[in-house]
């Protein structure tokens, strides 16, 4: 819709008054990482960021969601009230990342539940400031994002950018008067900070082509890396949990103390845990940790692209972080297939 | 339908998990509404001959301790082993590290020889008797026990979490404790505590005993990465990890 | 520019609606069979080979075979092993009793393809239960289809299913069935062995035979070698397959094979489809 600029005083004050008007949930420190959270002053708003432990996904697909509510006589019935939210500061690979999840979650019928979380967000995000040890969005196409958000801020020398796309991003801009329009000068500034940030945001480098990882996958079902890797797998989960695009949950009632009434919820899951394919009686479609190891690389390479037409990992690099025996970063994998071919 | 007749017992252990029960407070009214508590020494002087389900807290370290264990389950439909001495053993099982006497010695020194001392090795309720549900930490997690409750009221198999403490944990949004140089027990250790010690500072113990299929073989490599030794991994281990016993039983 | 996606459905893809027991009948040990009626009066609406989401308030939700034809009126079927908590608190419904039903959904079993060819149904264990829809929908369109061979296995004697119904199947024209059972005892006289020991007693003419298979995890590559060996295409042999499923509409990820979900693009796959992928047929 427009480009508008705020001088970084007026910034802070746009963001104070976003804060008291809307639910707003921004990113702050949290120790020595960074977090999304509930915002109550501008100040705590870290837009230098460089990777939050989770995703902003939690908002959008809280790690444990009731999904219904029930009574013995098997009345059931939906959950499904949201009130409207701000999410403030995402990075472009992590609007991506959500970007494939509206997908997922609208293909055929949708899942109301994520959509009307969906539909009550505003998505504000923030070109990076500060590039993470592990990230590879450089190599994923995802260092920048021209769609999927209401706002772009970008932050120039001593002013943001803020870039406007929807009437979401249009109500946030009412809560100031000081904006001006970028100039030509600005937008070139800009350019400059999103060309660096793709060469910048590639502390691993993926050798291949991303829309290569599925054909070169096809060839590597029997590669020794996958037992290799999963020899020090801990079946944890972590890198399912931490990923952007990882949407997989489990579902389970608990009722009241009366046994009369419940809630029907859905819990985050992960294909790296040893049940995630096993069936009531016992039997396990991938026992092996191998199975799961390779199951999670393919998914994020070659089924989902199948499937949906996405390349399901967007060089966060949170799983390589996450990793506890260091095992899970996709670039080393893919790489050492590519070298092997 | 009547309500089941529930017992409580207690064997070597320092009836905190109990303690936790009762420190369901309100909800205590809520669990007499499902339950019949027959015995219970810690709440109530009554006995009873058959319990529907009797809840075992504590290991097993007398030989009469066995015998007591087995006529309780013989007169039991279901049993539950309640807490982490009950399901692994729990610290209880630093003992048996050592040779018997000399573990005897060290504690009574010169009473170690009177016969009401006598003492074995420590096993769980699991290494003595079937056991059909484990309510594993230590202590118990109270809200745990409560949906374990409802579910066999329900006639529901309760889930208890067959995979590592880092799902939860990463949930909480925490930050590994690896990354601050210690050892945390999280990726072999059992979920379902919601990750409580990593949420609050401290890294996992193992309370809650290894999932069924830990990987123990990543542990040399893991602990090089992080440049700590076996010996380190081990010292963190024996506190409930000690001669522990596979709980696969329970999958 | 693309705005973000817009829920365009009212309607919540995992709210059940209620449907009542109608009967209730143990036939093995460990199976019970199951009559339903959804409560709004309207029929199901699937096609054989569909499963529906079955929810007990407080236990849960799984995933059910549906092992009526529609030709049979408004109320469905189920056979329902007891491995579970939901399969086993359904053990426990009587009639008058409610459950929730989402569904149908998944593929069905080829019926139209079928039309003008002989039918091959193989069948290890349970997986007579989904085929048990095919069955009736073709015994109710019979003048449709060629000759219908049925081959059912079963570990013993003890856990035979629809065992009055396997009588008068036998007794329709046209219609080869044989039974085989793992291991014999006092009770069975007939055939003993593996269900891949019965393929070699049908005359099959390959080219005008559609197969089906449905059974446990280890069955499929045997019986699959076998009607290859028999000439058999690809593309006209029929597998149902089992997965872990949460949702039953390809949200929850637990019934992927590569980029399958078996809840929606299954369970009934055409065997061509998915032999080069690794990890459909264990």
């Amino acid at each position: 819709m427009s480009v508008k600029k705020l001088s970084a005083k007026a910034f802070n004050k746009w963001v104070d008054v976003c804060v008291q008007e809307h639910c707003v949930y921004g990113v702050q420190a949290k120790n020595d990482r960074f977090a999304f959270g509930p915002l109550a002053r501008g100040v705590d708003l870290r837009l230098d960021y460089d990777v939050t432990i989770l995703p902003p996904k939690k908002y959008l697909q809280p790690p444990s969601e009731a999904l219904l509510k029930f009574n013995k006589e098997a009345e059931y019935e939906s959950i499904t009230e949201v009130e409207p939210f701000v999410i403030f500061g995402i990075h472009p690979y992590d609007i991506v990342a959500i970007s494939q999840m509206d997908k997922v979650f609208s293909a055929d019928n949708g899942d109301i539940h994520y959509m009307k979380r969906r539909e009550q967000a505003t998505l504000v995000a923030v070109d990076v400031q500060n590039a993470s040890d592990n990230v590879f969005a450089g190599s994923m196409g995802t260092a920048v994002v021209d769609e999927g958000f209401d706002i772009l801020l970008t932050r120039l020398k001593d002013s943001y950018l803020i870039d406007i796309r929807t009437e979401k991003g249009e109500a946030l801009m009412k809560h100031t008067k000081k904006a001006e329009d970028a100039t030509e000068a600005d937008l070139k500034l800009r350019q400059q900070v999103q060309e660096d940030n793709k060469a910048l945001l590639n502390k691993h480098e993926l050798l291949t082509a991303p829309q290569e990882l599925p054909a070169l996958l096809n060839q590597s079902l029997d590669h020794p890396v996958w037992k290799e890797k999963a020899e020090l797998c801990y079946s944890c989960g972590s890198c399912n949990l931490v990923c952007p695009t990882c949407y997989c949950f489990d579902v389970e009632d608990d009722v009241d103390w009366s046994l009369d009434e419940g809630v029907r919820r859905r819990k985050w899951d992960g294909c790296m845990l040893a049940e995630f394919a096993a069936v009531a009686g016992g039997h396990n479609f991938r026992r092996h940790r191998e199975d799961r190891y390779r199951h999670r690389y393919y998914r994020k390479g070659r089924y989902i692209h199948e499937r949906y037409g996405d390349i399901a990992c967007v060089g966060c690099g949170r799983c390589i972080t996450a990793c506890t025996a260091n095992i899970a970063n996709p670039v080393e994998i893919y790489n050492r297939l590519r070298e092997d071919h | 339908m009547s309500k089941p007749k529930v017992a409580f017992f207690d064997f070597a252990c320092c009836e905190g998990c109990q303690l936790q029960v009762y420190n369901l407070e309100e909800d205590i009214l809520n669990l007499l509404e499902l339950v019949e508590p027959v015995e219970w020494r810690e709440a109530m002087s009554d006995k009873a001959e058959k319990y529907d389900i009797a809840f075992i807290e504590g290991s097993i370290t007398r030989p009469g301790d066995e015998e007591s264990l087995k006529d309780i389950r013989e007169r039991s439909t279901m049993l539950i082993a309640l807490g982490a001495c009950a399901t692994i053993g729990g610290v209880n099982k630093l003992k048996n590290n050592f040779d018997l006497a000399e573990v005897k010695q060290c504690v009574y020194s010169e009473s170690a020889g009177m016969g009401h001392l006598e003492t074995s090795a420590t096993k769980s309720v699991g290494e003595v008797v079937k056991v059909d549900y484990h309510i594993h930490g230590c202590p118990i997690d109270k809200q745990e026990f409560a949906y374990i409750v409802r579910c066999l009221a329900l006639g529901k198999t309760p889930v208890i979490p067959n995979h590592p403490v880092c799902v939860e944990c990463k949930m909480k949004e925490n930050i590994c404790r690896f990354e601050y140089g210690e050892i945390c027990l999280g990726p072999v250790t059992r979920a379902g505590c919601g990750a409580k010690c990593p949420s609050n500072g401290m890294w996992c113990f193992g309370c809650r005993g290894y999932v069924d299929n830990p990987n123990v073989n990543a542990a040399r490599e893991v602990m090089d990465q992080y440049g700590k030794t076996i010996a380190d991994l081990q010292g963190k281990l024996k506190l409930f990890g000690s001669k522990q016993e596979a709980t696969d039983e329970m999958a | 520019m693309k705005e973000p996606h817009v829920c365009e459905s009212k309607s919540d893809i995992y709210l059940p609606e209620p449907a009542t027991v109608l009967q209730v009948k143990p036939m093995t040990r460990l199976e019970t069979y199951f009559k339903f009626k959804l409560n709004s009066g309207k029929p199901l609406g699937h096609r054989p080979g569909q499963f529906v989401q079955v929810s007990l308030p407080g236990i849960g939700e799984a995933p059910i075979s549906i092992s009526s034809s529609p030709t049979r009126g408004a109320s469905f079927d189920m056979v329902v092993r007891n491995v579970g908590n939901v399969s086993g608190a359904m053990h426990k419904l009587r009639s008058v009793d409610r459950v929730g039903i989402r569904g149908p959904f998944g593929t069905e079993f080829p019926v139209d393809e079928m039309k003008g060819k002989d039918v091959l149904l193989i069948c290890g264990g349970i997986g007579l239960v989904p085929v048990r829809s095919v069955i009736q929908y073709i015994l109710d369109n019979r003048e449709d289809y060629g000759r219908i061979m049925i081959l059912i296995g079963t570990k013993t004697s003890a856990d035979r299913l629809f065992i009055e119904e396997i009588k008068e199947w036998r007794r329709v024209k046209n219609i080869t069935l044989l039974e085989t059972v793992d291991h014999r005892d006092e009770n069975w006289s007939g055939i003993e062995g593996v269900i891949t020991m019965l393929l070699p007693l049908v005359k099959v003419n390959p080219s005008e035979t559609v197969a089906v298979v449905c059974g446990p995890p280890i069955m499929y590559k045997f019986v699959i070698v076998q009607l290859q060996k028999m000439k058999v295409p690809d593309a006209e042999i029929y597998v149902s397959l089992e997965r872990h499923m949460k949702c039953g509409v390809g949200k929850c990820g637990h019934c992927q094979i590569n980029q399958f979900y078996v809840c929606q693009e299954g369970p009934v796959f055409k065997f061509s489809d998915i032999s080069d992928i690794e990890e459909a047929i264990e």
